[in-house]
């Protein structure tokens, strides 16, 4: 007997209102309510409210069988095998039951209709776990009837609870998680592209449930009207982690374009060295090279090995927007020579910067036109192209794809189709 | 230096203006109009002290469930469902829909009568009108559909431009709204009890937390909404008293006898002049064409809340299907029905009461008992004599309610 393991799934509704019995067959109460701890995926029912009025419960390690007849405990019934409700603990029907189901942008979907519970005997003693809610119809009529309602062609529409949010707040939602997840896979351009088609007001939101690097990259690859409609909306401790993030010449056109009370608070929540960098940028006129740049580039020192500059990027590359090409840079940060990440690893170790480098540099000035930029770009077909003053000092680079999105900004009327799917995709297991 | 600061104050406070004004408002439908222009023609002035503590009782419940709406940002059917379960909202949507199908049945009967003053055809302006509310509705968003419908609470002054052309004796119109004044008549008991018994409907306490919800005021925004459903109550009962006032002024004192706001509309021609018909007449189809719109977007919500769906004006079509579905379905069956030759419209007009005499009660406990629910609303739960009023005056609109209903059904009782 004590190896048997008996499981079965059963509804609240069909359990909610069973007379219980103790080992005397003394009857104790009803089932008025289950508690449970939600600390996992699936909520386990922790005891059984069975008195009205009272808030206490008796254990689920009480409960030796369930028929129908109704649900029988182990011993003779006496106040010990009570206790008092954690706080903690959720009553299923007074806080979950009927509550309303969002999505991520908190649009309304359903209502639980019922809570399917599973339950395993295992040695003498329950675990029951609530694994699903209905939302179905069939569900509706069967909390209305009191019982299973013998109608085959309604379908059981069933949503697993590992699709759902654990609730903050007693009162609050329940909120599906399955969509969350599914976003932080999808790639950055295609989460714009979501951000491009939601309504201004939801966008805040929506980029409330991404992780901060999620959102950076994202917002980075939408329109700048949207990116200043979305910062605008959040509050500004939040949209500052996100500038963080971002690609500091990204930042900084963001910024250009919100006003200056906004965007002076913005610097200052932001970390001082990111945010010099930004207001550098900031500094430079719209559709010239200085706008255009990042000043996240690898430098790299005259007298340093090939073995030394490999240990410098692998240590500084995370910063970097890109890192084909190296810089070598004198003490004044002037100029002096550029190489290749193919250069370099093919290098011997104990060869000297010096001697792999390529003097002569293509370089544009701060002030040229972007224009002039992708010329240069195009002429001397670079993957980036450092940005010099006048003085020869080098201030940062400009990426091809820089300069690629002054030709082609939008990227409008794309098809979404992760969008859709995903919303198509809702309630089904 | 003040001056820009009450400005302010004032831009604010018409921001918040809207749930309040237009629920009080529809509360002069087409069957209120009947029941104000009956009274005044059958009794004079003697029904208008009625008046005053009717403001008290709107205010007292719709203040509720404009409050319930702020703080938890629920509708009142999602907060029956979630605390009371699904069994009993259930039974108040399939009540609710019923009798609003019947009163906006009502409404476009209201559409029709007036416009034939105007001498138009009711073929042509019951299928004009409900086109025009599901337009309206379908692709308008929240802040325009607010907006005309403010525009058509303010239409209803037309009322009190009527009750100033028919030429009162002013003396006795303020003197009896203050006196209150007993007959126990079994006819006046019979009026006194329809005058007030429809005050308060329970798809009204749905629409206005709804309203309150989908326009996003909140906690902070609460205490101008107080003022909006003051002003709005305040609104209605002024309304009222000038409809019963043109009444009493001309048919009462003529003593002609009469059955519909159409009979009272064609009534005043000879007596008041054509303006003043007029003036009744548009006003009777404002009133109807607005609660033509409100009582099936009403029941729209509260059904999408009961059963959890998507709803609002300031969704798409794509967003709130359901919503939207249900909406058309209420105007066309409600515009439909109307149209049939030979409709037995009284009947309708009786059970619709009867479903509302049964709703009110539970609405109105549950109301009670959801506000002072700590769990829900907080520190923002009745204070002590707020519950005093608010169950007095719960007791008295269901003794009153349950009196309609008893006399709807046995009109020959008292």
């Amino acid at each position: 007997m004590n190896n048997i393991i008996t499981q079965g799934e059963l509804f609240i509704s069909a359990l909610l209102g069973k007379k219980i019995f103790d080992a005397a067959g003394q009857k104790v109460g009803t089932v008025r309510d289950l508690a449970v701890l939600w600390d996992g995926v699936y909520p386990r029912v922790t005891g059984i409210k069975y008195a009205k009025g009272s808030q206490k419960i008796i254990g689920v390690s009480e409960i030796d069988t369930l028929d129908k007849k109704g649900l029988f405990l182990k011993n003779t019934f006496d106040k010990t095998m009570t206790k008092d409700l954690h706080e903690d603990e959720l009553l299923v029907k007074k806080w979950l039951l009927d509550k309303q189901i969002v999505d991520i942008k908190g649009s309304k979907l359903v209502r639980v209709n019922d809570i399917q519970l599973s339950w395993l005997k295992r040695k003498d003693t329950f675990e029951i776990m609530l694994s699903a809610v209905d939302v179905g119809v069939r569900g509706l009529i069967r909390r209305i009837l009191g019982y299973e309602p013998r109608i085959e062609r309604l379908p059981l529409s069933l949503v697993g609870w590992q699709y759902l949010e654990p609730i903050r707040a007693r009162t609050a939602n329940l909120k599906l998680s399955e969509a969350t997840d599914k976003f932080s896979k999808l790639h950055p351009a295609d989460i714009a592209e979501i951000i491009e088609e939601l309504d201004h007001y939801e966008r805040p939101d929506f980029i409330s449930t991404l992780d901060t690097q999620t959102a950076a990259e994202a917002l980075g690859e939408v329109d700048l009207d949207t990116q200043v409609n979305i910062i605008e909306q959040l509050d500004s401790e939040h949209a500052s982690r996100i500038l963080v993030e971002m690609a500091p010449d990204e930042a900084a056109d963001l910024l250009g374009e919100l006003g200056r009370e906004k965007s002076d608070e913005l610097l200052k929540l932001m970390e001082p060295e990111e945010a010099e960098d930004v207001r550098e940028l900031m500094e430079y006129p719209e559709h010239t090279a200085g706008a255009l740049m990042t000043p996240e580039f690898i430098a790299l020192d005259l007298n340093m090995t090939a073995q030394e500059a490999i240990d410098k990027i692998r240590a500084t590359a995370h910063a970097a927007e890109m890192i084909y090409y190296l810089y070598v840079l004198d003490e004044s940060e002037k100029l002096l020579g550029v190489l290749s990440l193919r250069e370099l690893i093919m290098a011997q170790p104990s060869t000297p910067i010096r001697e792999i480098m390529q003097e002569r540099v293509i370089t544009v000035l701060s002030g040229d036109d972007h224009r002039d930029v992708l010329e240069t770009i195009v002429k001397y077909d670079l993957i980036a192209v450092p940005v010099a003053d006048e003085k020869g000092r080098m201030l940062g680079i400009i990426t091809v794809d820089d300069v690629l999105n002054t030709i082609v900004p939008d990227r409008k009327n794309l098809e979404s189709f992760s969008y859709y799917m995903m919303r198509k995709a809702f309630g089904r297991r | 230096m003040r001056k820009p600061a009450i400005i302010k104050k004032v831009i604010f406070f018409l921001s918040i203006l809207g749930p309040g004004v237009i629920t009080a408002n529809v509360d002069n439908d087409a069957g209120g109009i009947t029941t104000y222009s009956v009274a005044g023609a059958t009794f004079g002035y003697q029904m208008l002290w009625v008046f005053l503590p009717m403001v008290l009782a709107l205010f007292v419940v719709q203040e509720m469930g404009v409050r319930m709406g702020a703080v938890t940002g629920k509708g009142l059917a999602d907060l029956i469902r979630e605390k009371y379960g699904v069994r009993l909202i259930l039974f108040a949507m399939l009540g609710l829909i019923l009798s609003s199908l019947g009163n906006t049945i009502a409404e476009f009967a209201g559409v029709a009568a007036s416009m034939e003053i105007f001498n138009i055809n009711r073929y042509i302006s019951v299928p004009v009108s409900a086109l025009a509310v599901w337009w309206l509705v379908v692709k308008g968003t929240y802040q325009r559909v607010e907006k005309i419908f403010l525009i058509a609470s303010a239409l209803y002054f037309s009322y009190v431009i009527s009750g100033i052309l028919a030429a009162p004796s002013w003396d006795v119109v303020l003197k009896e709204t203050v006196t209150p004044h007993f007959e126990f008549d079994s006819q006046y008991l019979a009026m006194l009890i329809g005058l007030v018994g429809t005050t308060i409907a329970p798809w009204m306490q749905f629409y206005i937390q709804s309203a309150v919800v989908e326009k996003g005021i909140t906690v902070k925004e609460y205490k101008l909404s107080r003022l909006d459903v003051i002003v709005g109550v305040i609104m209605v009962n002024i309304v009222a008293v000038f409809i019963v006032v043109a009444c009493a002024a001309t048919l009462h004192k003529n003593g002609i006898s009469i059955e519909t706001a159409k009979d009272a509309a064609s009534a005043l021609m000879p007596l008041a002049g054509r303006w003043a018909a007029e003036f009744f007449a548009f006003g009777l189809f404002n009133a109807s064409l607005f609660a033509a719109s409100i009582l099936p977007l009403s029941t729209a919500y509260l059904i999408c809340e009961a059963l959890g769906f998507e709803a609002g004006v300031d969704k798409t079509w794509e967003e709130a299907p359901v919503f939207y579905w249900l909406y058309t379905f209420l105007v066309v069956a409600g515009a439909g029905i109307i149209l049939l030759p030979g409709i037995p419209l009284i009947p309708i007009m009786l059970w619709s009461q009867v479903i509302n005499g049964v709703l009110l009660p539970l609405v109105l406990v549950f109301m009670l008992d959801l506000i002072n629910d700590r769990d829900l609303m907080g520190e923002h739960v009745n204070s002590r004599v707020f519950n005093l009023i608010a169950w007095t005056t719960t007791v008295i609109m269901i003794i009153l309610t349950t009196l309609l209903v008893i006399f709807s059904i046995f009109p020959g009782l008292f």
